[in-house]
């Protein structure tokens, strides 16, 4: 045996020594006891992951609701990408937690892992968007009806249900852009006089949303009205119709507010109408998983659209906006993290 | 695929032309003309249309080929564009189309010298992405520090670059293998500082270098095309040009003929981060707002520019100006897809097919002219 080959093999040893300790921690994991004999159930919160502000929020919002609960909380990174997120659905099932939250990032693709965590007797909580199977313990999500009709019904209005409708797409087979669809579809399919002009799929990009939408704009057709998935497609929206010069712009329609959506209509006279839903979801999610872990029965869904901090934003929105917060910002966020809890994360200016 | 000589051509023609009797039923029309129920026959025809198209482009003079096909078929694309979708020619979207441009352009540039070099960069979405951290950070801090965070961009840029190329030269890591890990390493550190919420602003001196410009002709087309003409030039003309190839041809034979290997390929992946890091800074001031993934789809539409333009994944071939039409082609079909308000399932098809046709047809256009 080489010197070389004698090194590799200590490090193999090595390696070996300390996966078998980590296995050995990981044996151990779960629920756990603690020394007055009260059980500390174990919640794997498989996240969006850092992919932007918005995840950012919510996993700082899902770390709060666990230390209130007094629950471990393992996390678990998505990257933003369904095929990223799958292997951490697998390794949090193999960690054999109690309960499992995830924010599905591809409903179809995730349905095969839910579903084996729910055979092997792990609750599990579909968080903002759901798979193609009813085989979960609860869903916490908004519902269509009331989440994107108000403010399709507001655009249509605002169109006088005539003209050429700007489109701005989320993710295709994201759960909650098709929820989205679902709600705007149902409204325009009345109006057969609006004509959607569909400028493709943002992805959930700002900069992708301003591309596309500067080169629809630049086509020479005149807009009536613009709807963008997710607040960086509204925010790409309205940056494209302000370097356009646009004047007046188009009502905009839309989800998911954010305080930097706020600041460019107020500054720039723009009607807009959008969503006030902060991701504060997760708060909800680990309350349900908590419960659903000690045995509780949970709803098999829960629109939380009915909770005071959702609802819509109409025009006029000075009353909304914050200065202080930077654009980042969901509005809704500070209702539940303190102001030390948003600095922490960049969102004081 | 190695290229048809005439004699080939003629004898391929006439093997597809007439197929042999295999089975006693042979089809009657043996014109050419495929019934959709022989995929076979339909295949045959399809091959027979291309093996005809590349006999009579080998025909055609080596300088046709060089400079008149290019020409050419930018032409013929003009032509089809202005009766698919006439709204492209306004000139308003042509300046979307031209600003758009000059950030794909400079990304494809320094892509064309790492991939010349054999190599491959799949990190300039990430140092874009730390452009507009860098920018609206220090806008965040202080707002007249504008110049500091330009210099700075570039210095990210050129630091991401030496050191994908020292890995690449010294450590022998492969280029896929080392400019991924590179751009795990720049999201982390923007992660880690930002916490995943970046806060500022884009300045708005920042801005007109993107919105305005000359007549419709914005700034940042004009830098980037002073940019694609020294890249064109030193190429072509210079001593480093005839390094870059000779490494991306065979580093052994460069290395015998005392060409420093590690200098090139160093060089060339640091000039492809700095222009990553000016692209990143041009697409800043365009979108004018905070996103910290503006950088995503760069990596593969650089790529994918300067593969349509000519330029080959094993190096030493390919030509900048040709990667520049390719981002141009690029962005022409993204553009009218878009124009069409064909649904956008619909245009990722159309994208595509129009992408594999024309790498196609330019690979046949690269047998006379890249060669």
């Amino acid at each position: 045996m080489s010197r070389q080959s004698v090194r590799r093999g200590s490090w193999e040893t090595g390696f070996a020594a300390v996966a078998a300790a980590l296995l050995a921690l990981t044996a151990c994991g779960g629920s756990s006891g603690t020394p007055g004999g009260t059980k500390t159930y174990t919640i794997a919160f498989i996240s969006q992951g850092t992919s932007n502000s918005w995840a950012a929020q919510l996993d700082a919002v899902a770390s709060k609701a666990a230390k209130a609960d007094g629950v471990k909380l393992v996390y678990f990174n998505g990257q933003g990408d369904a095929t990223k997120q799958l292997p951490e659905i697998d390794t949090a099932i193999a960690q054999k937690p109690d309960a499992i939250v995830l924010v599905p990032l591809g409903g179809a693709a995730d349905t095969g892992p839910v579903e084996r965590a729910m055979s092997q007797g792990i609750k599990v909580v579909l968080c903002d968007s759901t798979i193609t199977s009813q085989n979960y313990t609860s869903l916490v999500t908004p519902h269509a009806e009331t989440a994107a009709v108000p403010l399709a019904q507001w655009l249509a209005d605002k169109m006088n249900h005539q003209g050429n409708l700007l489109y701005i797409g989320g993710l295709p087979g994201n759960t909650t852009t098709i929820t989205y669809d679902q709600g705007f579809n149902s409204v325009m399919q009345k109006y057969p006089s609006i004509h959607i002009i569909n400028a493709g799929n943002a992805n959930y990009s700002i900069s992708t949303a301003k591309q596309l939408a500067a080169t629809a704009i630049a086509s020479g057709k005149t807009f009536t009205g613009a709807w963008g998935v997710g607040g960086e497609a509204v925010t790409g929206l309205m940056q494209a119709l302000i370097d356009a010069k646009v004047n007046p712009a188009p009502p905009i329609g839309g989800a998911a507010a954010t305080n930097g959506i706020l600041r460019l209509a107020i500054q720039n006279k723009m009607e807009v109408a959008s969503l006030q839903f902060p991701p504060t979801s997760s708060q909800v999610c680990i309350d349900t998983a908590y419960k659903a872990a000690k045995g509780e029965t949970v709803p098999k869904s829960i629109n939380i659209s009915d909770l005071p901090q959702y609802g819509p934003i109409l025009p006029p929105l000075d009353k909304y906006y914050k200065p202080q917060f930077s654009d980042d910002m969901y509005v809704g966020t500070d209702s539940v993290l303190t102001v030390d809890e948003l600095k922490a994360l960049n969102l004081v200016k | 695929m190695k290229p048809l000589d005439r004699t080939e051509a003629r004898s391929q023609l006439s093997t597809f032309a007439a197929p042999p009797n295999q089975g006693g039923r042979e089809p009657r029309n043996v014109s050419g003309s495929s019934s959709p129920r022989n995929p076979v026959r339909t295949a045959g025809v399809v091959r027979l249309a291309y093996e005809s198209v590349a006999s009579t482009l080998l025909r055609l003079p080596p300088t046709v080929r060089g400079y008149g096909l290019p020409i050419g078929t930018s032409l013929l694309v003009a032509a089809v564009v202005a009766v698919v979708e006439p709204g492209f020619y306004r000139p308003a979207n042509l300046h979307v189309v031209m600003q758009q441009y000059a950030v794909l352009g400079l990304v494809t540039l320094g892509q064309v010298l790492v991939l010349l070099v054999s190599g491959i960069d799949l990190s300039v979405g990430a140092v874009m992405n730390a452009a507009l951290i860098t920018i609206a950070l220090m806008n965040h801090y202080n707002e007249n520090l504008l110049l500091v965070s330009l210099v700075l961009c570039i210095l990210i840029g050129a630091g991401v670059g030496v050191t994908n190329g020292l890995l690449v030269s010294l450590r022998d890591v492969p280029p896929f293998a080392a400019t991924l890990g590179m751009t795990a390493c720049v999201q982390g550190a923007i992660l880690v500082y930002t916490k995943g919420i970046p806060a500022g602003n884009i300045p708005t001196a920042l801005r007109p270098i993107a919105l305005d410009g000359i007549g419709i002709v914005p700034y940042s087309l004009l830098i980037c095309l002073a940019i694609g003409l020294v890249v064109i030039v030193f190429l072509s003309r210079g001593s480093y040009g005839r390094t870059i190839y000779a490494v991306g041809r065979s580093a052994e034979v460069a290395r015998r003929v005392g060409i420093s290997t590690t200098a090139v390929r160093v060089s060339a992946y640091t000039l492809c981060g700095v222009f990553a890091a000016l692209a990143g800074i041009i697409l800043s001031a365009y979108v004018g707002y905070v996103d910290p993934a503006i950088g995503g789809t760069y990596n593969l539409q650089s790529i994918a520019a300067a593969v349509v333009g000519g330029v080959s994944f094993i190096g030493g071939e390919g030509k900048p100006a040709g990667a520049l039409i390719g981002a141009l082609f690029l962005l022409t079909v993204l553009n009218v897809t878009t124009l069409s308000s064909l649904n956008p399932f619909t245009q990722l098809i159309v994208q595509g097919v129009v992408m594999l046709v024309a790498v196609s047809l330019f690979h046949l256009i690269k047998r006379g002219s890249f060669a």
